[in-house]
């Protein structure tokens, strides 16, 4: 059972029940104590920071961050966001990095996956060797970029030299041009091994009869693909492309450590930028109106992905 | 299905060789953009800090040295001794973090599979929705409610972090592994006059061990990798996890990247040998959630 049909069908189950709820709840009363630690470190630790960063929103702090001495200024953190350019380029950028790296780490994840859909030597060490991006750090893995993508020493640009291609190495992160292509091909490199890892597990619920039927029926792999395996794929793949999309949305280290939003803000991204304000040039107010924001995009899409997502499940069922 | 072309009967055997081969080709791409990164990061690492600036580059250095792994690893020199403490610090705050989380998520996650109490879907839902949010969000009152509780530059600000971000994750997970456990081994139990806690820990935590080192290895794999709580809320040197001081190391010596490659190799190392020894676990645990119906 996915996500979405969870959270479609809650509140069908919540009208059948007879008793009413403080009823349910003194019945059930030891069954919370098993939650009890979540809730407390999940109220103390999410639910006051959330409200605390609303509040801020409206505010300007000095830069001590001396919180009594906060200025009320009403909705002019938001206005000043909403006008300015910066916002817009961080936008598209924010845009950009997340699309095309979730598009990419999810068309490279199905490949492989795939490709890997049957026994042959060396499959399980081929396996684990695609997956090591995604264990090892974030931290490790943007300077290991950084030097493959150095201006002077980088190997990349070592090798287009050496075969001719350019006179000499290009500037893969110092150019605006190029800088966010280039950290998205970071970015995939570390997460196609997720989208991976979890289309093969999709792939093991593909009825083995169905591709057998198929191909008894003559069809060809791009028809069986499409037909038979592509539809048991659905939702695994929606929810990986979720993940994804989410963690994407809220990326930080590799641009942070790679160029840290440069050259002139060509690889920043919102977290990042909302780093720099608040912790860069202690804009508290500003950074966390930009955080209400962020938060309200998220949940505008995440609305209406989880809503196609339920109508497209009722519709399978007929 | 219904209407397949006639000269079907041709051209299967041949087709699904040829996709095979895509297959493969695809595959081998698929290794380089992955290996090579990692490839040049260990040939980096044991070259000299001359030979890693030349153009063209050595593809394989003229003199192999350990030099680097030496200088890190050498606790009477001032950098080996930063990199070991730094070590030290995230190998404590990453344990300290997973058996928190084991603690607290597996009767969470116990109660989510079986119980039916008012809340529980709303629970769940804030569950999962916490992980829509970014963590800058938290990062500025986070900061203000450790410097309340008196623990910022402490790693005690970290483990409470990463419990609280890691325990969704971890919930769902275990959450997936219960609810494989039949209801009848406990009903059996309770029939045989256990307890319902008895059966909980007799029964059903046993069978649910996978779950444990799967989640385990999640928290564990986070907390190590963690950058950007880390980053905020420690400023002293003798505090600082892996992460910030390589990030520290290479600010102060932007053109050792030998050292770089090397200290980047080393933090590699515990999560990649522990995901290769638990591999089995950790993807059973990532894809049940997602996969079952």
């Amino acid at each position: 059972m996915t996500l979405a049909t969870r959270l479609a069908d809650a509140p069908l189950r919540e009208n059948s029940k007879e008793p009413g709820v403080l009823q349910r709840a003194w019945i059930n009363r030891a069954d919370y104590l098993y939650v009890l630690p979540s809730i407390v470190v999940m109220l103390i630790v999410i639910a006051y920071p959330i409200y605390y960063t609303i509040e801020l929103s409206f505010f300007t702090t000095p830069p001590s961050l001396q919180l009594r001495d906060k200025i009320f200024v009403g909705l002019d953190n938001y206005s000043l966001i909403l006008t300015s350019d910066v916002f817009w380029r961080v936008t598209a950028n924010t845009f950009i990095w997340t699309i095309v790296s979730t598009f990419a780490a999810f068309v490279l994840g199905l490949g492989t996956a795939l490709a890997l859909n049957h026994e042959f030597v060396g499959r399980g060490v081929l396996r684990a060797i695609l997956i090591i991006p995604w264990v090892i750090s974030a931290v490790a893995a943007s300077y290991i970029w950084k030097w493959i993508y150095h201006s002077n020493f980088g190997v990349i640009g070592a090798v287009l030299v050496s075969l001719g291609i350019t006179d000499r190495p290009p500037n893969f992160i110092d150019s605006v041009s190029t800088v966010l292509p280039s950290l998205i091909v970071v970015n995939v490199w570390r997460e196609f091994p997720f989208a991976m890892i979890m289309l093969m597990a999709g792939l093991q619920t593909v009825p083995d009869q169905l591709l057998r039927a198929a191909r008894v029926d003559g069809a060809n792999a791009w028809q069986s693909f499409w037909h038979v395996t592509f539809p048991h794929l659905q939702g695994v793949s929606t929810v990986t492309i979720l993940l994804l999309a989410v963690s994407n949305f809220n990326s930080f280290i590799i641009p942070w450590i790679m160029t840290g939003g440069g050259p002139s803000n060509a690889s920043h991204i919102w977290i990042t930028h909302i780093y720099e304000l608040a912790f860069g040039r202690q804009r508290w107010g500003i950074a966390s109106a930009y955080s209400v924001l962020l938060f309200i995009i998220m949940m505008t899409l995440g609305y209406f992905y989880v809503r196609a997502l339920s109508g497209a499940e009722r519709k399978d069922r007929g | 299905m219904t209407s397949m072309p006639s000269n079907v009967a041709t051209r299967p055997r041949k087709s699904i060789d040829g996709w095979r081969w895509v297959g493969r080709l695809f595959l081998a791409l698929m290794l380089f953009y992955t290996a090579v990164p990692m490839i040049w990061m260990l040939i980096t690492s044991i070259k000299s800090g001359f030979a890693a600036m030349q153009f063209p580059p050595q593809w394989w250095p003229n003199e192999p040295t350990l030099a680097s792994y030496y200088k890190l690893l050498d606790p009477t020199s001032s950098v080996g001794n930063d990199f070991l403490r730094f070590f030290w610090n995230s190998l404590f705050v990453s344990v300290s973090t997973t058996i928190l989380a084991v603690i607290v998520a597996v009767p969470a996650a116990y109660a989510f599979s079986r119980f039916d109490f008012p809340g529980r879907k709303f629970l769940f839902f804030t569950v999962l929705l916490r992980n829509m949010f970014p963590a800058v969000i938290f990062l500025v009152p986070l900061f203000i409610l450790m410097r309340l509780l008196g623990l910022v530059n402490t790693h005690g600000s970290l483990v409470l972090t990463y419990l609280t971000f890691g325990l969704p994750l971890a919930i769902w997970l275990l959450k997936g592994f219960y609810d494989n456990i039949p209801h009848q081994l406990e009903q059996a139990a309770r029939i045989d006059g256990a307890s319902r806690f008895q059966a909980f820990i007799l029964i059903v935590m046993p069978l649910s061990a996978p779950g444990i080192i799967a989640t385990a290895i999640y928290s564990f794999i986070g907390a190590w990798n963690e950058y950007i709580f880390a980053y905020t809320f420690l400023n002293k040197n003798d505090q600082l996890t892996l992460p910030i001081g390589i990030q520290r190391f290479f600010s102060e010596n932007t053109t050792d990247f030998p050292g770089l490659m090397a200290a980047s190799f080393m933090m590699s190392v515990p999560v990649v040998v522990l995901f290769l020894l638990l591999q089995r676990y950790f993807v059973r645990a990532l894809t049940e959630g997602a996969v079952k119906h």
